[in-house]
């Protein structure tokens, strides 16, 4: 009686209606399945894998403590820059009196498609000691290795996630809310200060919180060019590394995902709610009233400096990957393509992982935003799993498989199979997003107009979203591919001998000094990575018909 | 008087369509004056150029005889409310119609005393710590007009204010704002493609069309009195017939003649418009009537205080209002009277 009258409340009349479909009673289990397993299982055996004493000793060690304080130090800084310039861009690609906008926009966006550890690379060849720009044009000994060197490397990785988020908040702002201001008497400038940027504060405010989480993350850039500065992000890797320490790796990444969590459910749960909606009536389209000239200024000031920063990262390592010997020996040469071309295995690896991941991201985003969108019972509980990698760092992932997919009956560790998976999910939160924006697109009644029709469950998928939700795949696989192409995070603790990807490859070219190797192999896999894109969006494009007006 | 807002031959493009035409117009200290035309008109961005979000291309803007053409927006005291009311959706009530007197920077308590005074005039009171969200549709295009008015404009600007109200509220809100602006005497321009509002607000109106205003004049003027086509089918319907003069006072149609209030040259064209209710439609042939047209009813539609007639003349339909209570039959041969001062001469187009 007692367990008659739960189940009614925890499975709705209408959920009981929907289970009784088997198709769709199929895929209920199929993506609760994979959750519970690929996201719930890892992200448990990590936080249970060190005891209760392990966590309470945490605040004697040194080293830790010292790693947490510099995290969370870098993260405020290197926070606070990316979010001032990606400010800057924001406000230059959303205002129609800015000169290059559509320039800087496409600038900002290089960034998203490198691997983590490019621009530190990048700029220790152009800025370190043996830097062509700070040694050999400026003759100046600088060292870049350390905190000030990570802060401005995070800055130009972290600041186009800004800029996307901010950007999309100020192209909000209804233009008439600031002719409003104009007409009732504010100048150019405190429009600016009263409304447009007032408005912007939760986007701001968000941004911050996405950023954030960005950078207490960041493993590629932080191994390359921290040096001996520890940081939470290296320090789990070097656990593994040089001492085979699960338990102390997993304290540490346990640690780390403290921090991100809270920042994730932050953003999500309470600056996601304070977004202003704007009253829209009818109206004519108005256009925005001109920008403060010094306000102009500045802001294209910023963006140029910036741009310029940004496509150094790629000419560095397009300089490197020609360079006979970087810093003694400035003559041209292709041996290190020779080189690079030695580790084309790594490179098709990487490709089959990521082609892998984009895969399972998208079908597995397109599957769980099908069921979240239905009264079905867990449907609160899947979505918060969906979401939940957002909240985990990389190396928070990368150990969690080690842990739970290193032993019977679920032995991936050593296979490909493993990388494909942790990469998936980890990355699955875009697919899924991407998935439940294209859905709420679909309007109800088209739904119901099938079912009307005859077509029941799985049909309803088949025949009305799955036209509709071919974005949404290519959405969700382009973004799961780049990443997944482009991550060391997680293929450093999951790479077997037999499965190198590109980038574990670069990252030990770096370590070990072959840098003319690296750069070759990072512009190889920047063309493989863009070219794959291109080739994907030709093909949408083919199957896609662009919907009229959209 | 010397015209409290005057525009000089302004002209503005977009592109290659020319939005407003040379227009010229003269707006009285204390009136109402509406813009009234069909979307598209050019009154928008007419009302736009006097606000100075657009500069013109050509001509002059003048406020008490000052030119303020090239002034921008903010140093121009003409506050304007949005079709869509533009509140500031991260401020209160309060916040929203105090943005107006903080940007002129006027001290903190006097800040209070006026804006807690348009409150009440405007019926907001309590409303003041809520945001916009939390307001009815009413009441938001009531903080609008507040936000408008507390900075004491010389001119208020109103975009089509009401269209975003429901038919109801839209009546009521318009006497309230007629009542208001009588009572201030604040000067104001309204744009609006709604002919009745326009009637049952302005002192003045001025009809639009094609970026040209096609004639200025009191609502009577406008409605008995049109000088066109246009203006007489855009404010109320109205019949036409074409012909041309025989006699003073007699123009010759294809339905037959028609004697007219006014005279004109002999053997020019004619075109004569006539209200629907104007026309008094007969069973039988009346006697001694004049202007007499035989027509059959063609469809019949009660709309309540009245029945609209179409009736099939000679290649033409009219339409005729008559009274509800009267009972008219499709297919019904009848006589349309037109008495002679109500046979009006406009101009084509």
């Amino acid at each position: 009686m007692v367990t008659a009258r739960i189940g009614h409340a925890w499975v709705t009349r209408e959920g009981r209606r929907l289970l009784a479909d088997p198709g769709l009673t199929l895929a209920f289990l199929l993506g609760a399945g994979a959750l519970a397993l690929f996201v719930l299982y890892p992200t448990v055996r990590v936080l249970v894998y060190p005891g209760l004493e392990d966590y309470l000793a945490i605040p004697r060690s040194v080293r830790w403590m010292q790693a947490a304080r510099n995290s969370l130090l870098s993260t405020v800084l290197s926070t606070t820059t990316a979010v001032l310039v990606g400010l800057a861009f924001a406000f230059a690609t959303t205002r129609p009196d800015m000169p290059g906008r559509a320039f800087f926009r496409g600038v900002a966006l290089l960034p998203l498609f490198a691997p983590p550890f490019m621009v530190a690379f990048s700029y220790i060849l152009l800025f370190g000691r043996q830097g062509l720009i700070t040694r050999h044009l400026l003759g100046l000994d600088v060292n870049i290795f350390g905190p000030q060197g990570l802060w401005m490397v995070q800055t130009v990785a972290f600041f186009p996630l800004a800029m996307l988020v901010i950007a999309g908040v100020l192209e909000s702002v209804n233009p008439s809310l600031e002719q409003a201001a104009r007409n009732l008497g504010a100048d150019e400038w405190r429009v600016v200060r009263t409304v447009t940027l007032a408005l912007a504060r939760p986007g701001i405010a968000g941004a911050a919180l996405v950023v954030a989480i960005s950078v207490l993350a960041d493993f590629g850039n932080a191994v390359v060019i921290a040096g001996g500065w520890p940081l939470l992000a290296t320090e789990a890797w070097f656990r593994m590394e040089g001492m085979a320490d699960l338990r102390g790796a997993s304290l540490v990444v346990a640690l780390l995902m403290v921090p991100t969590t809270a920042l994730f459910v932050l953003e999500r749960y309470w600056v996601g709610r304070r977004r202003y909606t704007t009253i829209t009536g009818r109206g004519s389209r108005l256009q925005r009233p001109p920008t403060h000239p010094l306000l102009k200024g500045v802001t294209f000031a910023v963006c140029v400096v910036m741009s310029a920063l940004v496509l150094l990262v790629y000419l560095g390592v397009l300089a490197g990957a020609f360079t006979a010997v970087w810093g003694r020996d400035w003559s041209f040469t292709l041996e290190h393509w020779h080189l690079a071309s030695d580790r084309a295995a790594t490179l098709w690896a990487s490709l089959r992982v990521a082609a892998g991941a984009g895969l399972v991201t998208a079908v597995a985003g397109i599957l769980l935003a099908f069921l979240t969108g239905r009264a079905l019972p867990l449907r609160r509980v899947l979505d918060f799993l969906a979401v939940l990698p957002g909240a985990l760092p990389g190396v928070f992932v990368g150990v969690g498989y080690v842990l739970a997919f290193n032993r019977p009956p679920l032995e991936l560790v050593g296979t490909p199979w493993v990388l494909v998976l942790a990469l998936a999910f980890w990355h699955l939160p875009l697919g899924y997003q991407a998935a439940v924006a294209q859905l709420q697109q679909v309007d109800r009644s088209i739904e119901e107009a099938a079912a009307n029709l005859g077509a029941r469950g799985l049909h309803v998928l088949r025949d009305v979203y799955l036209p509709l939700l071919t974005r949404a795949f290519v959405e969700g696989f382009s973004v799961s591919f780049v990443r997944a192409v482009t991550n060391v995070s997680i293929a450093v603790f999951l790479v077997s001998p037999g499965n190198v990807v590109a980038t574990f490859a670069i990252l030990n070219m770096i370590g070990n000094g072959i840098w003319g190797g690296a750069a070759a192999l990072t512009t190889m896999l920047l063309l493989v990575t863009f070219a794959t894109l291109g080739l994907a969006r030709a093909l949408a494009g083919r199957v896609v018909r662009p919907l009229p007006g959209g | 008087m010397a015209a409290h807002l005057r525009l000089a031959e302004v002209t503005k493009r977009f592109g290659p369509t020319v939005a407003v035409d040379r227009v010229s117009l003269e707006i009285e200290e204390g009136s109402f004056f509406t813009l009234l035309g069909p979307s598209g008109c050019g009154k928008t961005t007419l009302l736009r150029v006097v606000a100075g979000f657009h500069l013109p291309d050509r001509g002059e803007v003048y406020l008490r005889e000052r030119r303020i053409t090239h002034l921008p927006p903010h140093l121009r005291g003409t506050a304007m409310v949005f079709q869509e009311y533009a509140l500031f959706p991260h401020m209160t009530v309060e916040e929203n119609v105090a943005y107006g007197l903080r940007m002129r920077r006027v001290p903190a308590a006097e800040v209070r005393a006026r804006v807690a005074r348009v409150l009440e005039l405007v019926g907001l009171v309590g409303q003041e710590r809520k945001y916009p969200h939390q307001l009815s549709g009413g009441q938001q295009q009531r903080v609008a007009l507040a936000r408008a008015l507390v900075v004491e404009p010389e001119v208020l600007l109103l975009d089509e204010p009401l269209s975003n109200l429901d038919a109801k509220l839209r009546v009521r809100v318009r006497e309230e704002l007629r009542e208001l602006q009588r009572r201030l005497g604040q000067t104001t321009v309204y744009v609006t493609h709604d002919q009745e509002e326009a009637l049952a607000l302005s002192d003045r109106i001025g009809v639009m069309n094609e970026g040209r205003v096609l004639q200025v004049g009191t609502p009577e003027e406008i409605y008995l009195r049109p000088k066109n086509r246009f203006v007489a089918e855009f404010v109320g319907l109205a019949n036409f017939l074409e012909g041309y003069w025989v006699s003073p006072g007699v123009v010759r149609t294809a339905t037959g003649d028609l004697r007219v209030g006014q005279g004109a040259a002999l053997g020019g064209r004619a075109l004569l418009a006539v209200r629907p209710e104007e026309v008094r439609l007969h069973r039988g042939a009346p006697e001694g009537a004049v202007n007499l047209l035989r027509g059959r009813v063609r469809s019949v539609t009660f709309l309540g205080s009245v029945r609209r007639c179409t009736v099939e003349l000679d290649g033409v339909s009219w339409v005729v209002d008559v009274r509800g209570e009267e009972s008219v039959r499709p297919a019904e041969e009848v006589y349309l009277e037109v008495p002679p001062d109500r046979a009006r001469v406009v101009e084509e187009g």
